[in-house]
């Protein structure tokens, strides 16, 4: 007999709030299916009816994690446009904050993955570090959500001695407490046999179904717009492209602890050779008639925008692709014969929003219609309880 | 690989179907192709040049025609495919048997711009609401959105 669940579609915190209706066989997910759009704001159409400098507010706005990843690619597609060179110290600001913004956007979804994992002290430490990020964030651009540094041609704010020094001392305490708690993470035995081989995605379901990111990362595939197509200062640095080949929930953790490194390193680099001079150039108001597409690595996976101006002050249209939409179908496959109780832990594995609040979800009978609720919080609940018993996966290890 | 031998390489492969190959821009392609031969030509970048990764597909709407970009990535470079339908007669193959993550963008540009999508695994509208008046399709130039008049019941005491 197979049932349907319905989950969603009110998910506040979520920038794009998503009904997923799975239709289970006793515990295991047989099929899920997708409805989007429920907070659709038709923001290309306005885009349309907005001038390049405007656009940049509006970018912005479409999401409130990664703010700046949407800004930036637009402002690297207008820039193309109007053929600008942006002087190089902008540019590293600019992609300061983006590594900045990856290192707050990983240490949130790892947080969020040890409490839907029934791990909290995890989820505490995670986040009391964050905050280290959120305030050198605030410090450089005067916000912790939108930070509206990007300008057409550059930044709008210089960083001085006092603040660089800030920040490096702000990377070492995260680089040293992150690796403290990620040692413990790790040699945690019921945390990693939580985690392995859940939501199983197969390097060749992440390669047809166009998955972007961690999770094409952590089925082994090596796409990274930074390494792939290396926007501005990218070339010149020294990182590595994290991958796992675990294909599970434990490879997406290991592929964003890697880059969360990977980040400090980064964004040391640009701050021990940060150049001299101006942060940003002119912008001229109108952009004569031409095309570009931008490529940008957001902490999700590959952010493309695709601009085409007319001659006015107002793009002719503006696409904007973010990279949730394009791991909605890798996250179908990923529940697919999986168990009810995965289902928030296979959710927080390709977004980090989704997990944030409270929701309710509805257990429909379709033979008699009985109709149960229960909130996502008991349905955490009760994966924690049903794992808690389980015999640990003694093969199941930290692939370091 | 440089962009230059990589545009030359594209020409030759894909012959006659090619209309146009330009290279604005540092690993940017830009190819035109016409409508009929676009699952050919996706099938020869996926087979021979490494795009197996379709990052979205844009539409624009250009007055008596659509031009729909199909933007694929490969490890080289990012190209597009460019083609043009007829506003009159919007139908397009579907590239789903070729790369199957395209269908969410599909089922988007026929929400949009009400484009028809020609053998689509799943047609159902994947952005509009259920109550979303038919021939409605934002994205086309001449659609404009007028705030319905807000009327408060009872009336204003």
């Amino acid at each position: 007999m197979k049932f349907q669940i319905p989950i969603g579609p009110q998910h506040p915190a979520l920038k794009e709030p998503i009904s997923l209706r799975m239709t289970v066989e006793g515990e295991v997910i047989r099929d899920a299916d997708i409805r989007l759009g429920y907070n659709h704001r038709g923001l290309e159409k306005l885009a349309e009816e907005k001038t390049w400098i405007q656009n940049i507010y509006l970018t912005e706005r479409i999401c409130g994690i990664c703010s700046h990843s949407h800004t930036s690619c637009y402002v690297q597609g207008v820039e193309r446009l109007m053929e600008l060179v942006p002087p190089k110290r902008g540019m590293s600001i600019r992609y300061l904050v983006s590594e900045l913004e990856r290192i707050h956007s990983h240490l949130l979804w790892l947080g969020v993955a040890g409490h839907e994992a029934g791990f909290d002290s995890f989820f505490m430490y995670t986040w009391r570090d964050r905050e280290v990020v959120m305030d050198l964030l605030e410090l450089i651009s005067g916000n912790r959500v939108h930070y509206a540094m990007n300008t057409i041609g550059g930044v709008r704010r210089d960083i001085d001695d006092g603040q660089k020094a800030k920040i490096l001392e702000g990377i070492v305490t995260l680089r040293k407490r992150s690796a403290y708690y990620f040692h413990i993470g790790a040699n945690e035995p019921s945390f990693v046999g939580r985690l392995a081989g859940v939501g199983r995605l197969t390097k060749e379901q992440a390669v047809s179904l166009c998955a972007v990111g961690p999770t094409a990362r952590a089925s082994g595939i090596t796409r990274d717009v930074r390494k792939d197509d290396p926007y501005a200062v990218y070339d010149e640095l020294d990182f590595e492209v994290g991958t796992a080949d675990s294909c599970d929930v434990l490879g997406r953790v290991v592929v964003r602890v890697k880059e969360l490194m990977e980040s400090y390193k980064i964004c040391e680099q640009i701050l021990w050779k940060l150049p001299p001079g101006d942060i940003a150039v002119k912008a001229p108001r109108k952009a004569k008639p031409n095309e570009a597409v931008a490529r940008y690595e957001a902490p999700r996976g590959e952010n493309i925008h695709y601009i085409k101006s007319n001659g006015s002050d107002k793009p002719e249209r503006l696409k904007v692709r973010a990279p949730t939409l394009a791991n909605y179908p890798a996250t179908v496959e990923m529940l697919k014969n999986g168990f009810i109780a995965d289902i928030p832990l296979i959710f927080a594995a390709i977004d980090p929003c989704i997990c944030c609040a409270e929701r309710t979800v509805s257990l429909v009978n379709i033979r008699n219609g009985e109709e149960t609720v229960v909130r996502l919080g008991e349905l955490r609940q009760q994966a924690i309880d049903r794992h808690k018993n389980a015999p640990p996966k003694r093969n199941a290890v930290w692939p370091f | 690989m440089t962009d230059v031998e990589l545009t030359e390489n594209i020409k030759q492969a894909l012959g006659a179907k090619a209309l146009e190959v330009t290279n604005p821009d540092r690993r940017r392609i830009f190819v035109r192709i016409a409508a009929v031969d676009l699952v050919a030509a996706a099938t020869i970048l996926r087979d021979g040049f490494d795009c197996r990764y379709l990052a979205t597909i844009s539409g624009l709407d250009k007055g008596e025609t659509f031009e729909i970009l199909y933007h694929f990535a490969s490890p080289a470079a990012n190209i597009n495919l460019r083609t043009e339908i007829l506003k009159a007669a919007p139908r397009i193959e579907s590239v789903t048997p070729v790369i199957p993550g395209a269908v969410l963008y599909e089922r988007e540009l026929q929400d949009m711009f009400g484009m028809v999508i020609e053998h689509i695994p799943d047609p159902r509208p994947l952005v509009v609401p259920d109550d979303w008046p038919a021939g409605n399709y934002p994205l086309r130039k001449d659609w404009k959105f007028e705030r319905p008049q807000e009327i408060i019941p009872g009336g204003k005491s």
